[in-house]
């Protein structure tokens, strides 16, 4: 059930999306989400026993991994790590599963630019597949600016490169709000809201992306 | 360990590492590695795989420390010239009690949490309580960089600590609890250790945990027949007489109300009468540390709990 | 009571003091803690500052150590910033290695070193492709009483301002170290975070303690320097916020810039005249 989307008609140009959802069989939910040739794999464990130091004795604990293509995670994947949790433990109803834990293991299969945009949209889809309570979904955009000023969406790291400034968002589905924001390099006000203007533009194609792949997914086995 | 100039050496010296040879286009180089500890700290930006401390390459080496007449810093040799210390409680909000402690260049922070239950279920014990001591040193505390991963000697510190302490803390009255003390060492200038007695025991007392006496510490370093009293970081580390005889650094953890050592560490060699004559020197010194202790003890107490206005 | 009250029911105890717009510790909703600067109490540093946001204390020194530049960039040195939240701070921080709070700190230190160019790499080199400096930047909070970005923004600005390297020259392939000759960093930029968080999904208040932190539904840094540029804007996830809400946000952290950047000043000059 591989689902993909070529977008880029219209003045907001993503690179083409794949998605694939219950893809592993251990976990309680998968997905695979793919960006151009960015990949990246994730499971959901849970909701399950949680240690007693972790312990929250009124909602869910979550814990989010990344796994690097190669090597050990560092510093920058821990960070990534803190915005990804953030961002799920805001979508998540996580007081319907009060002490237990839930764990989200990201793989990343090939980074090639908008890496933590892709992390955001392969946690979203799996935590759906996994069947957890959400009050909305989100999903993840990164915009890069470049010597010219041009907003460039969903970025390849060869453009990621050569850009002056990289913004990432998780734009929520109710309000098309941000909820999360990571950024790098110097840029003014008005950049940055041109850059979540242009995210929650296409955060709405996203959603849609989402929609159809759940969609087509469940016409086949319903 | 070699230290001259031309040899790349690791900064980040503990002991435990496997010392492999490698050459390149300059000189020998000698790398440190580390089975488990340095090549995985993933968990802290990583710089550059060596790097050196500029003093290694200075124009002008510095000298040997004269063995006689006044020390650097103006103070006596052979007498009980202890540096003033500036000692502040309660600086910390987020602890039980803590203390600050500044002698000369040396400056320690000591933070006292608990008592609280035991982490450990199984060390609990129904009777007594547990101390905890944990002594480091910022890394930029001393004239090389140190590394944030605790070495030997700063667990070394810790355990001394610990015995130094542990006496004078009516443990008994805590059953089943933990207290834990804290020493950040934030720069290293000499007589670190009784410094950290002394800020430990302030810091004890600020958190009102209950004790026989306070603690003081001081140290001396035996350099031939001359010593000095409260060392700095330079006279500890380097020695100027050439005689191996009666050369050793010794500190002695007092407690001053009873009059009784809690704590004494000495290295180095030292003949009997000269270690008797150095703990008793040591003493002396406690004594002379022992009203500015009071002082800011008892200013710490009239501001946490100030008497009662005449009205 | 007021004290059984905080303990049993922490929100709803902020709560009432949120609809009175004001904060427990006396604060309105969009006021700092009284912020005090100490600099160069480091002797064994190349550089030191000591910061204090209300209770929060961090303190910077810098260690500058000679090494090789990387083949890909021959003309750049180093810059390593590190944070740590040591048991000492806080009874929430355990010991052992850092905690993920203080890896994402470290994280956003080295992003905001990087994106503003307080400092740029290239003024570390001293030969090219042999020998350049290293600064180790290492962060340590003394008291952790919230808001830790901010201040280890503003230690590790005041501690760059105040780093002096020796000078070096190369003499027959080993360097000369000359401590008697110092030059100063150059500061291209004046980066100052300002931190907010969100009460309730929708209040904002600025500055926020540990308690307030702990009860937060989310959390924003902004980071501008002096020309009003945006050098972070950083949150972690949390409830969304709105882009009036976000406006607001910037233009409390670009009047932050200019208090700090002058406190900054007239501490660096004062440590000057002293000397």
């Amino acid at each position: 059930s591989r689902d993909e989307l070529v977008c880029g008609s219209s003045n907001v140009s993503l690179r083409e999306f794949g998605c694939e959802q219950s893809l592993l069989s251990r976990p309680d939910g998968s997905a695979s989400f793919v960006q151009g040739d960015t990949s990246v794999l994730a499971g959901v464990y849970g909701p399950a026993e949680v240690k007693v130091s972790k312990e929250i004795y009124d909602r869910a604990t979550l814990e989010v991994l990344i796994q690097p293509k190669v090597g050990l995670p560092s510093v920058r994947e821990r960070s990534q790590e803190q915005c990804v949790r953030e961002t799920c433990e805001a979508s998540l109803l996580l007081t319907l599963h009060p002490r237990s834990s839930l764990t989200l293991v990201l793989q990343v299969l090939h980074d090639d630019g908008s890496l933590l945009s892709c992390f955001l949209n392969a946690a979203c889809m799996a935590l759906m597949d996994a069947g957890l309570p959400m009050s909305c979904l989100f999903c993840g955009v990164t915009c890069a600016i470049d010597a010219d000023g041009q907003i460039i969406t969903d970025p390849t790291a060869a453009q990621e490169k050569e850009s002056r400034a990289l913004m990432t968002f998780a734009i929520d589905s109710k309000e098309c709000r941000v909820m999360m924001s990571s950024t790098k390099g110097s840029f003014s006000v008005h950049e940055l809201q041109q850059c979540i203007a242009v995210s929650q533009k296409a955060s709405e194609k996203i959603f849609q992306f989402y929609r159809d792949s759940v969609k087509r997914r469940y016409s086949k086995t319903l | 360990m070699p230290r001259n100039s031309g040899i790349i050496l690791s900064s980040r010296c503990v002991s435990g590492g496997d010392i492999e040879r490698r050459t390149s286009s300059h000189a020998a180089v000698w790398f440190i590695t580390f089975p488990c500890a340095m090549p995985t700290d993933n968990k802290r930006v990583r710089g550059p795989e060596v790097s050196q401390s500029p003093s290694l390459f200075l124009c002008e080496p510095a000298g040997a420390l004269p063995s006689h007449g006044p020390r650097a810093d103006g103070r006596q040799r052979d007498q009980v010239d202890v540096r003033p210390v500036f000692v502040r409680c309660g600086l910390v909000s987020q602890a039980k009690g803590s203390a600050y402690i500044e002698a000369g260049n040396t400056k320690l922070m000591c933070c006292v949490y608990g008592p609280r239950e035991t982490e450990r279920k199984d060390e609990t014990d129904m009777k007594c309580g547990r101390l905890t001591t944990d002594m480091r040193f910022a890394p930029f505390s001393c004239p090389e960089r140190g590394s944030w991963i605790q070495g030997s000697q700063d667990k070394d510190l810790s355990l001394m600590l610990h015995e130094s302490l542990q006496p004078a803390v009516c443990l008994h009255k805590y059953p089943r609890s933990q207290i834990e003390v804290n020493v950040m060492v934030l720069e290293n200038s000499g007589s670190v250790l009784a410094h950290a007695v002394t800020c430990a025991s302030l810091a004890l007392a600020d958190a009102g945990i209950e004790m026989y006496d306070l603690v003081l510490g001081c140290s001396i370093r035996q350099d031939g027949t001359s010593y000095v009293v409260d060392p700095t970081y330079t006279e500890e580390n380097r020695c100027s007489s050439v005689s191996s005889e009666n050369q050793g650094g010794l500190t002695v953890a007092f407690l001053p109300s009873l009059n009784q050592i809690s704590g004494l560490q000495s290295d180095g060699e030292m003949a009997e009468e000269t270690l008797t004559a150095g703990v008793r020197t040591c003493i002396e010194g406690c004594y002379k540390l022992y009203p500015v202790i009071q002082q800011a003890l008892a200013k710490a107490v009239r501001k946490a709990a100030p008497p009662p206005s005449e009205s | 009571m007021a004290a059984g009250f905080k303990t049993a029911e922490p929100l709803e105890y902020h709560r009432s003091f949120l609809k009175e717009n004001c904060r427990p510790d006396g604060r309105e909703l969009s006021e700092f803690r009284t912020t005090t600067l100490n600099i160069g109490s480091i002797s064994t540093a190349d550089g030191s500052a000591l910061v204090k946001v209300g209770n929060t204390t961090v303190i910077c020194g810098i260690k500058a150590e000679l090494t090789n530049p990387t083949v890909e960039a021959p003309g750049k040195g180093y810059i390593v910033p590190n944070v740590d939240l040591p048991p000492l701070c806080s009874s929430r921080f355990r010991p052992g290695p850092p905690s993920e709070q203080a890896q994402a700190a470290s994280q956003f230190v080295a992003d905001v070193i990087e994106s503003s160019e307080v400092i740029q790499t290239e003024d570390l080199c001293i030969e090219r492709g042999k020998l350049c400096w290293v600064l180790y930047c290492d962060l340590m909070c003394l008291d952790y009483d919230g808001n830790l970005l901010d201040a280890c923004t503003i230690a590790l600005l005041a501690a760059l301002k105040n780093t002096k390297l020796p000078e070096v020259t190369i003499s027959t392939e080993t360097p000369e170290v000359n401590l008697a000759k110092t030059r100063g960093l150059h500061i291209h930029k004046h980066p100052v975070s300002a931190s907010f968080c969100v009460f309730d999904d929708s209040i904002l208040i600025v500055d926020p303690t540990a308690e307030e932190e702990s009860l937060k539904t989310a959390q924003l840094t902004v980071v501008t320097d002096e020309e009003d540029r945006l050098c972070t804007v950083h949150k972690p996830g949390g409830t969304s916020l709105s882009g009036e809400k976000l406006q607001e946000c910037i233009s409390r952290a670009t009047a932050r810039q200019r208090e700090i950047q002058k406190l900054i000043d007239k501490v660096t000059r004062s440590v000057k005249t002293a000397q």
